[in-house]
């Protein structure tokens, strides 16, 4: 092969990675645009329930970043405290399927395109645990700004067994200065998103 | 929101076409500028990455296709000549250096050779002033015209033209350089 066909090659791979970028940023802007949010990462990830185990867990990772397992969704409140006790501000809400924030959530970091959010703060704050869970790197959410999370259940479980899996999917960016709380609203984009469990690019 | 991009940065097709319609002029472009063919070669492919990245910027039928590109060459090398090569974002480089077969080292050290004038009258024009060079570089040396030359480097025509004439007549021992095309 010639230097050029192996150049024309490479640029050709180079393309299908950028367009695959591109779609994945823009599938996740396309719903925030109609909801006028900024974006969500929403990915379908399996929810432990169970009585026997608490709500969730919280674990410091040695460079500094935060595990969170969710296992139930409730005492949100509790796991806000306990990040506060790590130095990051959240803001934590649980949902019913086919519900939402209203998008009116405060000043978003990268909220203005699919350019700005890449490579963002909000981009970089939360990424998904292959197994399951989130990892917050309280670096990108800094002072002054809040890690606002949203988490959605999601129907269609697989039928009852000894550990029932909820699937979950959840939306996350960092805002800057004040948070307002969160108005309930139909998800415009429900089932829209999510349901490959294809994660954003990056996580 | 994001320009709507160039067709040819987003489809194979498109792109595939684009290269090789220009492909062998960039590299003759490189050529009369870089006298390495591992050099040479790495550039034409930052050039062509760099298609990708700017592809939104040409606008059809305000330029030659050719001239917008040329304008891409010529900021990849100034940027390129700044890194010293540090680092690529494409693969295929073995030790910082693009791998060549012989055949290809063969044909590359061909069109060096052959554009070895071109390289003279760039060190002659090394005493130029950046601005008039440029103008006179993209006529002399690589055949635009003084509206293509000036659709490269973003300036009117008429702003070329004064600079070409500057640089003409502060270079009017050198052949070559007068040999380009009339304004």
């Amino acid at each position: 092969m010639t230097f050029e066909e192996q150049i024309l090659m490479e640029l050709k791979a180079e393309i299908t990675t950028r367009a695959e970028r591109r779609r994945t940023v823009r599938r996740l802007f396309t719903g925030a645009a109609i909801a006028g949010l900024a974006a969500a990462a929403a990915i379908a990830v399996p929810l432990l329930t169970g009585t026997e185990q608490p709500a969730y867990a919280v674990a410091e990772n040695a460079d500094g970043t935060i595990n969170v397992q969710l296992n139930e969704f409730r005492d949100a409140d509790k796991l806000e405290q306990d990040l506060k006790e790590m130095k990051v501000t959240a803001d934590i809400t649980y949902l019913k399927p086919g519900k939402s924030c209203r998008a009116d959530r405060g000043k978003i970091i990268g909220g203005g395109s699919p350019e700005e959010w890449e490579g963002s703060a909000s981009d970089r704050a939360v990424r998904l645990l292959p197994q399951g869970g989130i990892t917050i790197d309280p670096r990108h959410v800094g002072d002054g700004r809040t890690l606002v999370m949203a988490f959605t259940e999601k129907r269609g479980q697989a039928p009852r067994t000894e550990k029932p899996e909820v699937k979950w999917q959840f939306s996350a960016y960092v805002v800057e200065g004040q948070v307002k709380p969160c108005v309930v609203v139909d998800d415009p984009l429900w089932g829209d998103a999510g349901g490959s469990g294809r994660p954003p690019a990056g996580s | 929101m994001r320009h709507k991009q160039a067709k040819i940065a987003t489809d194979h097709v498109a792109f595939e076409a684009f290269y090789r319609r220009h492909v062998d002029a960039i590299t003759l472009f490189l050529a009369r500028r870089v006298d390495d063919p591992h050099t040479v070669a790495d550039l034409v492919a930052e050039v062509f990455m760099a298609v990708l990245d700017s592809a939104h910027t040409y606008q059809p039928g305000r330029a030659p296709e050719l001239a917008w590109l040329y304008g891409v060459a010529r900021n990849t090398l100034a940027s390129e000549r700044r890194r010293a090569f540090k680092e690529s974002r494409l693969t295929n480089r073995v030790g910082g250096r693009r791998t060549l077969d012989t055949d290809d080292l063969a044909r590359l050290e061909e069109r060096i050779d052959a554009e070895r004038t071109a390289r003279k009258v760039f060190k002659a024009m090394a005493d130029l002033r950046e601005r008039d060079r440029a103008v006179l570089e993209l006529v002399a040396v690589d055949q635009l015209t003084i509206a293509e030359a000036a659709a490269a480097l973003g300036i009117r025509p008429g702003t070329a033209k004064v600079r070409l004439h500057r640089a003409r007549q502060k270079l009017q021992a050198l052949p070559l350089v007068m040999e380009g095309t009339p304004g």
